[in-house]
C-alpha cells in the first residue's frame, strides 16, 4: 500500500551517528529515576547503595528496554515483510490488545494466574488475538488482503478492549492496575526479566539475519519468489513464527507496547533503503534507542511519578503514524 | 491541625446549637439543598463510609452497595446492624432497579462515584450527594454530622463525635509517646504494584492526627495533588518512612518480589523490623468513626511492637 | 411471501419480543400482570420507577442508538467499500473518549451533564480530521482507512496519558462511560437525542439508492450522473452525526456498527434498500438484548452493554469472516 524511496546504502558516518544517538538514550534511560542523588559514576561504585540502585534497578530496566525495542522492531520487519503491508505490527493486528486482555483475565481470576503466571496469559491472548487476525485476513489460505488484515487487526483489538475496559466498572484497585499495565510498563524489571528477553532477542536477530533473503524476495511478489526458489508460504510461515516469539518474549516482560514495531522499520527503511540484509542490522539500533529514549521521558516527564513507557512510546509513534498515513506516495 | 480540629467542633456545634431544628428539614449537600423526610427509615447507602456513619448511629440501612460481596461489611458494622441489608450491587454502578424496589426514603452517595446518576437517584428518593471517596479523615466526621443531619439524629451525630474524638484523642496520647519526629507511611500492594497513600489521602490524614510525619513530597516544597502515587522501589527508598505500614491485596504481593534487594533490606523499616500488615480492606475501602477506631487500635498494636524491638 | 418479506417480519418481531422482554428483564423480578398495570395504568400493583423511569427510557435509547451505529455502520462500509470497517475507523469512539477525558481533566468544575457535549465535540472533530487529512491527496477508501485508524490511535493515545497521570477518583464516571452501558440513563438523556437521531435516521433510509451507486465504484457512479465527492462528504457527514449522537449517550459502545450491516448483507445481500432496514432492526435487536441481558445475568451487578455486544457478537463476525473468505478468493 505504501512503498518508501530507497536513498543509498549505509555509510560509516551515518552508522557511527546512530551508535552515539543509541549511546545516549542509554545514558538517558539509566540516568534517571526515582533518586536524583543517583548518577551515572555510580555504576562504577562498590558496594554502597547508589551502585545497587544502579546495578539492581536502573542497569536491568535499561537492558530490557533495549531489547524491547529490538524484539519489537524486528518483528514488525518481518510481519511487515511477509504480508507485504507496511502497516503490519503487533498493535495493528490486535496483538497487543489481545495481550492487554490475558492480562486482564489473569487479574480476575487470581487462581488461574497463580497457576499459569500473568506473562503466560498475555502471551496466549497475544497469539489468540494475532492467529484471529492473520484468519479473517485470508491468512490461512496463504493469501494475505493487506486492507483486510489493517481492518481486521483494528475489530479484533476493539473486541478485546471492550472486555478490557469492563473491569473499570468493578473495583477501583482493578481499573487502577489494568489502565497502568495493559499500557505496557517495565517498571521494577529485574535481571530474571533480562535474562529471559536477551536470549531471545539474540535468537531472534540471528534468525531474522537468516531469512533476510527470502524476505527481500517476498517484497518481489510472490510468483518471483517461488521463481526464485523460495516458497513464499514457507517463507510466511517462517516469518511468523520468528515475529511470534518475538513477540511474546517481549509481552512476557513488559506487556503490550505499541508502535515500536511500525515505526521502527520505517524510519531504518527511510535511512538505509529496502534491503533486509542492512535492515536487520539498523532495525535493533533504532529500536533500541527508540524504547531507551522512551523509558527515559517516562521517568522523567511526570516527575517524581513514573508513567508506564508504552504510553511513551504510543505519543511518539501515534503522531509519526498518522504522518505516514496523511504523506506516504502510493496507496492503492 | 489542632487549630483545624477545635475550628471544625465549634463550627459544628454552633450550627447544630443555633441553627438546627431537632428534626431535619433541608440537607445541604455537594450537589445542592434537598429535602428529606423528618425522620428517614428506609436508607440506602453506595459507599462504605455511610455504612460506618449509620453503625455509628445504630440506623441499619436497607441496602448497601457492598460490591455483592456481603464479607465487606465488617463485624464491627454487622454488630450493630445485623445482616438483613439488601445488596443493590458495586459500588461504581449499583442497580438502580434494586435501589428502586427497596423503596428507600433516603440515598446516600459519593460525588465522584455517582454524580452522573444524581438526577436518576433523585428520582427514586431524595439523594444526598458526599465527597467520600475523595476526602480525608476530617471530611469523614464532617460528613457524619451531614448524615446526622439527614438522619433527623443531629443531636446523637453530635454526642457520637464527641465520644468518637474523645477515644481518638486517648488513641493518640497513646501513639504520640512514640510517635513524635517519626515517619509512617501506609501503602496498598497488590500483584502488579505499589501504591502510597499520600497525605492528603484519608490514611495519610489519620496518621498526621497521630502525629506521624511524612517524608512523600514530589519536591522540595511541594504537595502531591492525588491520594494514591504509584511508587517503584526506587521512589520508596526516596521516601523510606521509618515504619511502613502495607495493605496486601494479593498474595503473594508485588512487593514480596523484593525482599532480599540491597535497597530494600536497607530501607529503615525494613532494617528495623518495621514493615506491618494490615488488612487491605479496612484500611484503604473503609472512611468513618468505627474505621477510624479501628485503624488507631491497629496503629497502637503497631507501636507496641515497635516498642517492644527498640 | 418472498425470502426478503420473511426475513424482514422475523426481525420486526425479533426485536418486538426483545423489547418486550427487555422490559421485563433485571435486577428485580417483576410479574408481567404487574408490568401491563404499570404500562396502561390499569388498576392494581404497579411498579413505576422500574418500568416508566429505568426500563422503558432504557429500551427505548438501546433501540435509538442500536438503530443508528447500525446504520452509520452500513454507510461506513458502503463508503470506504469495506465490509471490515466500522463507525471505529472513522474516529468517532477514539475521539469522543478524547472529548471527554479532556473535559474532565481541564474543566473539572463543569457538571458531567455536559459530558455527552464532549463527546459528540470530540467525534466530530476526530472525524473532521480525519476527512480533511484524507481528502489532501484525494479521500480514497485506503487512505480514510489509514488516516482513519492513525487519527484513531492518536486519540487512544491521548486518553490513556491522560488516565495513567490522572487521580482516579476524578475519572471514576468517564471510565464507565468508556465500558458503552445504559446504568443510570433515563427520559432526560433520551430527550438530549431523540429528536435528531430520528431526522438523521429518516434520511439515512432515504439515501438508501447513493449508497448503491457508490458501491459500484467512483467512475461508474460518476458516469452515471453522480457528483461523487458531494455524495460522499454528506454521507460521510450523516453517519458521524448518527454515530457521534449515539455514542454520547451511551458511551463507547463498539461493535453494532461492525457486526450489524455484517449479519444484514449475508443475510440479504447487498442491495441498500434492504440492506439499511435490515442493518438497522439487527441493531436494535443487538443493544436491546445486550442491555436487558446486561441487568439481568448477574444481578444486582451491572454488566455494561458494551461487553455484552462483544461476547455477543464476537463469535458471529468471526464466523462469517471465515466463511466469507472461501467466497471472496472464488
Amino acid at each position: 500500500m505504501m512503498q518508501f524511496r530507497a536513498s543509498g546504502g549505509v555509510r560509516w558516518p551515518r552508522l557511527s551517528l546512530l551508535i552515539l544517538a543509541c549511546c545516549l538514550c542509554a545514558y538517558a534511560s539509566i540516568t534517571t529515576g526515582g533518586r536524583g542523588d543517583v548518577g551515572f559514576w555510580d555504576l562504577f561504585a562498590r558496594d554502597t547503595l547508589a551502585a545497587s540502585v544502579m546495578w539492581d534497578i536502573r542497569l536491568p530496566r535499561t537492558v530490557v528496554a533495549m531489547c524491547i525495542g529490538v524484539n519489537l522492531g524486528l518483528a514488525g520487519l518481518i510481519l511487515q515483510a511477509v504480508t507485504r503491508n507496511p502497516l503490519a505490527s503487533p498493535a495493528i493486528l490486535g496483538v497487543n490488545q489481545g495481550a492487554a486482555l490475558g492480562l486482564v483475565f489473569g487479574l480476575v481470576f487470581a487462581p488461574v494466574s497463580n497457576a499459569l503466571g500473568l506473562q503466560t496469559l498475555a502471551i496466549v491472548g497475544a497469539f489468540t488475538a494475532g492467529f484471529i487476525t492473520f484468519a479473517i485476513a485470508g491468512g490461512l489460505g496463504g493469501r494475505l488482503d493487506g486492507l483486510r488484515l489493517v481492518l481486521g487487526g483494528v475489530a479484533v483489538g476493539a473486541f478485546a478492549y471492550a472486555m478490557v475496559r469492563f473491569t473499570f466498572t468493578l473495583e477501583d484497585d482493578l481499573s487502577r492496575q489494568v489502565l497502568r499495565w495493559t499500557v505496557g510498563s517495565i517498571t521494577d524489571v529485574r535481571w530474571d526479566d533480562v535474562k529471559l528477553i536477551v536470549v531471545w532477542a539474540g535468537g531472534g536477530l540471528i534468525a531474522t539475519a537468516f531469512i533476510a533473503q527470502r524476505l527481500n524476495l517476498m517484497a518481489l511478489g510472490e510468483a518471483s519468489s517461488a521463481g526464485l526458489g523460495a516458497d513464499p508460504r514457507m517463507t510466511l510461515l517462517m516469518g511468523a513464527f520468528v515475529a511470534a516469539v518475538l513477540t511474546g518474549t517481549s509481552v512476557a516482560v513488559a506487556g503490550p507496547i505499541a508502535f515500536v514495531g511500525l515505526v521502527v522499520p520505517h524510519v531504518c527503511r527511510m535511512l538505509i533503503g529496502p534491503d533486509h540484509r542492512r535492515l536487520v542490522f539498523v532495525v535493533p539500533i533504532i529500536g533500541a534507542t527508540l524504547m531507551m529514549a522512551a523509558d527515559g521521558v517516562s521517568k522523567w516527564l511526570t516527575a517524581p511519578i513514573e508513567i508506564p513507557v508504552g504510553v511513551v512510546v504510543a505519543l511518539i509513534g501515534a503522531p509519526f503514524f498518522l504522518c505516514q498515513a496523511l504523506f506516504a506516495d502510493d496507496i492503492e | 491541625m489542632q487549630i483545624r480540629r477545635t475550628f471544625l467542633t465549634t463550627f459544628a456545634s454552633l450550627a447544630l446549637g443555633a441553627a438546627m431544628p431537632s428534626w431535619a428539614d433541608s440537607i445541604t449537600h455537594e450537589m445542592g439543598v434537598t429535602d428529606v423526610p423528618d425522620t428517614p427509615e428506609r436508607i440506602v447507602v453506595l459507599e462504605f463510609s455511610y455504612v460506618d456513619a449509620l453503625a455509628s448511629l445504630g440506623v441499619a440501612p436497607v441496602g448497601i452497595a457492598d460490591d455483592n460481596n456481603r464479607d465487606r461489611i465488617i463485624p464491627a458494622y454487622t454488630d450493630v446492624i445485623g445482616d438483613e441489608w439488601v445488596s443493590v450491587g458495586t459500588r461504581k454502578t449499583p442497580s438502580l432497579e434494586v435501589i428502586a424496589s427497596l423503596q428507600p426514603d433516603l440515598i446516600i452517595v459519593d460525588l465522584t462515584r455517582h454524580e452522573a446518576a444524581y438526577d436518576t437517584l433523585s428520582e427514586i428518593a431524595p439523594t444526598i450527594v458526599l465527597d467520600s471517596l475523595g476526602g480525608d479523615y476530617f471530611a469523614a466526621l464532617e460528613q457524619m454530622e451531614v448524615i446526622g443531619a439527614a438522619l433527623g439524629r443531629a443531636d446523637e451525630a453530635a454526642v457520637r463525635v464527641a465520644t468518637h474524638k474523645a477515644v481518638m484523642d486517648d488513641y493518640a496520647a497513646q501513639i504520640a509517646e512514640v510517635s513524635d519526629g517519626v515517619v509512617a507511611q501506609f501503602g496498598v500492594t497488590n500483584a502488579t504494584g505499589l501504591w502510597l497513600h499520600s497525605p492528603m489521602s484519608y490514611n495519610g490524614s489519620l496518621l498526621e492526627m497521630f502525629g506521624f510525619s511524612s517524608t512523600m513530597t514530589p519536591g522540595e516544597g511541594e504537595v502531591y495533588e492525588t491520594n494514591y502515587v504509584p511508587t517503584t522501589l526506587e521512589q520508596l527508598s526516596v521516601v523510606d518512612p521509618d515504619i511502613l505500614i502495607l495493605g496486601k491485596y494479593a498474595d503473594p504481593a508485588f512487593t514480596d518480589g523484593w525482599v532480599g534487594e540491597p535497597l530494600y533490606e536497607n530501607l529503615k523499616s525494613v532494617s528495623n523490623g518495621a514493615v506491618h500488615t494490615v488488612t487491605a480492606h479496612n484500611w484503604s475501602r473503609l472512611r468513618g468513626l468505627l474505621a477510624a477506631e479501628l485503624m488507631a487500635q491497629d496503629l497502637i498494636a503497631i507501636m507496641s511492637q515497635a516498642g517492644a524491638t527498640n | 411471501m418472498t425470502r426478503d418479506g420473511l426475513v424482514f417480519v422475523a426481525l420486526v418481531v425479533g426485536v418486538l419480543l426483545a423489547s418486550i422482554w427487555s422490559l421485563s428483564a433485571g435486577a428485580v423480578a417483576i410479574e408481567w400482570s404487574v408490568i401491563a398495570n404499570t404500562l396502561f395504568d390499569l388498576d392494581g400493583p404497579k411498579q413505576d420507577y422500574i418500568i416508566l423511569k429505568s426500563r422503558l427510557p432504557r429500551t427505548v435509547l438501546a433501540l435509538l442508538t442500536g438503530a443508528s451505529l447500525a446504520l452509520s455502520g452500513a454507510i461506513v462500509q458502503a463508503l470506504l467499500r469495506n465490509p471490515l470497517a466500522s463507525p471505529k475507523i472513522i474516529g468517532i469512539n477514539s475521539g469522543a473518549a478524547l472529548g471527554v477525558c479532556l473535559m474532565v481533566l481541564l474543566l473539572p468544575s463543569v457538571s458531567l451533564a455536559y459530558l455527552p457535549i464532549a463527546a459528540i465535540a470530540g467525534g466530530i472533530l476526530a472525524a473532521t480530521i480525519i476527512y480533511i487529512g484524507a481528502d489532501l491527496r484525494g479521500a480514497s477508501p485506503a487512505r480514510l482507512v489509514l488516516v482513519g485508524i492513525a487519527v484513531g490511535f492518536l486519540c487512544d493515545a491521548g486518553v490513556d496519558f491522560i488516565l495513567v497521570t490522572s487521580s482516579d477518583a476524578q475519572f471514576s464516571a468517564p471510565l464507565i462511560w468508556l465500558t458503552g452501558s445504559l446504568w443510570a440513563r433515563g427520559w432526560t438523556h433520551l430527550g438530549l437525542v431523540w429528536p435528531w437521531l430520528l431526522v438523521c435516521i429518516a434520511i439515512a433510509l432515504s439515501l438508501f439508492y447513493r449508497l448503491d451507486l457508490l458501491r459500484l465504484g467512483p467512475q461508474t457512479a460518476s458516469g452515471l450522473g453522480e457528483n461523487v465527492r458531494a455524495a460522499r462528504l454528506s454521507l460521510m457527514i450523516l453517519a458521524v452525526l448518527l454515530a457521534a449522537l449515539s455514542v454520547s449517550v451511551v458511551g463507547v459502545l463498539g461493535f453494532v456498527g461492525l457486526i450489524a450491516p455484517h449479519i444484514a448483507r449475508t443475510v440479504l445481500g447487498g442491495g441498500h434498500a434492504r440492506l439499511l432496514p435490515c442493518a438497522m432492526l439487527i441493531g436494535m435487536g443487538l443493544v436491546v438484548w445486550a442491555d436487558a441481558i446486561g441487568r439481568a445475568i448477574a444481578p444486582p451487578i451491572e454488566v455494561s452493554a458494551g461487553i455484552v455486544t462483544a461476547l455477543l457478537g464476537a463469535p458471529f463476525f468471526v464466523m462469517i469472516m471465515i466463511t466469507t473468505q472461501r467466497k471472496i478468493r472464488a
